[in-house]
């Protein structure tokens, strides 16, 4: 169930944060009545999450638009392209950042240096080969926002350099997060106050150490808030129908789906497919190739695997849960892993969840 | 002792598990009791090697004699790597009456002719089954004792368990193996797994199998609920029915540790509710793996909760019954 953070309201006081965002009216207007009934309803209801003050409705799309197959290298540096891509990551949702600037970066990566470097040696005593310093590099990736209200997307890189290492070595990359917000959901990002920057979906890879450290910096430097950001079944489905459909344009090889059924023990069922066949049953379920792609042609397609499976085996997968989607143009796993194997669709997967971002946040 | 025997025991020491090395050292018969004593097991490992490289240095130790404490090893921990099953077919008419000596002699003979530099060693078990470790070399190069290919037979019976058999020596292995056990002919089981006891018993359907009764009573429960006189299990016919047919097409009790299935699916799509793609001639290809901690428990689970709809499927009780767990499905069966 959801943890709902009553931030602004009542625990503003006790929290001891170097920002605090102003508990002027300006907050305590929005947050009546309908707040306490829209965080409810967030709770209960499905398919509608409801943000804070205008009672903006994020409705979790019933269609989407055909992706188009873009060479995002046009917009953005191949090299930091290359960052992003063939990678996995682990996902988390932030709630909008008080007082970021993507002009102050260079005074960000000092802060955040030091503080992991203070962080690290709190009651440890120095030893002989411990990593002496940890540089941090913060950087803007030009290119992947899509409208005037995303943000641009920020890249941090942390570089460890061992001790007795000579001065010009190359530092390793020890951990690696971006934050990004790619077609955001509009009325939203214009509702925000303009002292706040929403850059929804925070992407890591790294020694779970370090991802603790730059979370809690950020919560202390911006008065955010962290969560974990599973990709759930639906959404698993709709990065299934995104990857099949791409298949007359490029070949993703393979399209494999991994259940898990709730059985003692439990057991995992993998069906991988043959893409050519996989795409002849999607192509069979769509209405017209040139239509948005609704969220019953992809039941459809899934629905239709199932059904060939239980013809066979007699086991209804839908009594398990789908946990994993993967081709060769990426992967996807229910526990919030993702790894984009191709850039070309880049975009449309970080909408994706841009959006799975802004709905699981509670404010 | 050279470079690449010494190597080769550091190897094995690092292999085997300190808890059990004192074990295993005691089992093999090189090393003298004075020996054993003499040896110090709450020292670092690495300290331990130094001194067992000594001793067999003293005692002018070859290859021959490390390979001895590595099957010692394996035999007590055979579930390490993949086993794959055969079976031997057409049994000639000395293959039940086959020896031991026999069965050694002949092996022997018959791999060293096919392939000059081979490392042979043979050792049965207590429980009757035959051991053997296999080094393969090649017309220049002397055996690889790293990459040993470790073969189980139990004589009088036409299985043969292999681990560690590239593809390359595959078939000088069975032609050997044919020719020793006087079998026509040696074919792959289809059946896989990391435990050798599980696809040994499973093979040759050493677990508790449930066969359909024309009576059917419920299958008891080991430590059943107290039953309240006044509550009725709408459902108990059904469950007992589900679980019925689970233990008949998996087995009861505990059953052999197999972690994987594989169906290649090549038959046509079907789904009534997709008219297009039914009438389609070619198949809908792919391929199916079911992979759990304890496979057999796990679909038998699947059976008794309701998950798989009953009467099972004989996709999935051909695990057991023709104890194999990759399959080839296609329109006309299996």
């Amino acid at each position: 169930m959801f943890k709902i953070h009553f931030r602004f309201f009542s625990v503003m006081e006790e929290r001891s944060s170097i920002v605090k965002t102003p508990l002027n009216n300006v907050l305590a207007q929005r947050r009546s009545n309908s707040y306490r009934r829209s965080m409810r309803s967030c709770v209960e209801a499905t398919n509608l999450g409801y943000t804070s003050g205008h009672l903006t409705a994020l409705r979790i799309p019933r269609s989407r638009r055909t992706p188009k197959s873009r060479d995002i290298t046009k917009q953005v540096d191949p090299d930091q392209v290359a960052l992003l891509v063939t990678k996995e990551w682990e996902l988390s949702y932030v709630t909008p950042l008080y007082q970021f600037r993507h002009t102050q970066l260079k005074s960000y990566s000092k802060h955040l240096s030091a503080f992991i470097v203070s962080e690290k040696q709190q009651g440890l005593a120095i030893e002989v080969g411990q990593e002496l310093g940890f540089k941090v590099n913060f950087s803007v990736v030009l290119g992947l926002a899509e409208t005037d209200e995303d943000a641009e997307t920020v890249f941090i890189q942390i570089l460890s350099r061992q001790a007795f290492a000579a001065k010009d070595d190359a530092q390793k990359v020890v951990w690696s997060g971006w934050l990004t917000c790619v077609n955001g959901d509009l009325e939203y990002l214009r509702s925000l106050p303009s002292e706040f920057v929403s850059l929804p979906l925070l992407c890591t890879r790294g020694p779970e150490s370090l991802t603790v450290l730059v979370k809690s910096w950020f919560e202390k430097t911006f008065d955010c808030c962290f969560g974990p950001l599973g990709i759930n079944s639906a959404n698993l489905q709709w990065l299934a129908a995104l990857w099949i459909g791409c298949h007359p344009n490029i070949n993703i090889q393979y399209l494999k789906l991994v259940w898990t059924l709730p059985t003692l023990p439990p057991m995992d069922v993998k069906y991988t497919i043959h893409p050519q066949d996989a795409w002849e049953l999607w192509h069979s379920v769509r209405q017209d190739d040139t239509t948005d792609v609704s969220i019953e042609e992809v039941t459809r397609f899934i629905k239709g695997l199932q059904s060939h499976f239980f013809r066979h085996f007699r086991i209804e997968l839908s009594a398990g849960s789908l946990m994993q989607v993967s081709t060769a143009l990426g992967s996807s796993h229910h526990s919030g892993k993702i790894k984009i194997a191709s850039p070309t669709y880049i975009t449309t997967i970080l909408q994706l969840l841009t959006e799975c971002a802004l709905l699981k946040m509670p404010i | 002792m050279d470079d690449s025997t010494k190597r080769i025991l550091q190897r094995l020491i690092r292999r085997i598990p300190y808890q059990m090395l004192q074990k295993m050292l005691g089992k093999w018969a090189h090393l003298s009791n004075e020996d054993l004593h003499s040896l110090d097991f709450t020292q670092p490992k690495w300290v331990l090697t130094e001194h067992l490289l000594a001793f067999c240095e003293e005692k002018g130790l070859t290859v021959k004699h490390i390979t001895e404490l590595e099957m010692i090893y394996i035999i007590e921990n055979p579930n390490q790597g993949m086993w794959h099953g055969f079976q031997l077919l057409d049994a000639e008419e000395e293959a039940p009456s086959i020896e031991l000596t026999q069965f050694k002699e002949q092996f022997k003979a018959n791999l060293t002719e096919l392939i000059r530099h081979v490392s042979i060693k043979i050792k049965k078990h207590t429980d009757e089954a035959i051991w053997i470790r296999v080094a393969w070399g090649d017309n220049f190069t002397k055996p690889n004792h790293l990459k040993p290919t470790y073969v189980v037979h139990h004589l009088q019976t036409p299985y043969v368990f292999v681990t560690g058999l590239t593809s390359k020596y595959k078939p000088l292995l069975n032609q050997a193996l044919v020719l020793a056990t006087r079998y026509g002919s040696m074919k792959d089981a289809h059946l896989s797994g990391r435990n050798l006891i599980a696809i040994r018993d499973l093979l040759t359907r050493q677990y508790q199998q449930v066969f359909p009764t024309k009576h059917p009573k419920p299958l008891q429960e080991k430590n059943p609920v107290p039953r309240n006189p006044n509550i009725e299990n709408e459902q108990a016919e059904n469950t007992e029915n589900r679980l019925q047919m689970a233990c008949e097409a998996f087995g009861d009790g505990t059953l052999p540790q197999l972690q994987k299935a594989v169906y290649k699916l090549e038959t046509k799509f079907r789904d009534n509710s997709n008219k297009t793609l039914t009438g389609r001639e070619e198949p809908f290809r792919g391929v199916v793996e079911f992979a759990s901690t304890n496979l057999l428990e796990s679909l038998r689970h699947c059976v008794s909760s309701g998950m798989a709809s009953t009467p099972v499927t004989p996709l999935l009780s051909s695990i057991t019954q023709k104890g194999r767990n990759y399959f080839v499905i296609t329109d006309k069966g299996v």
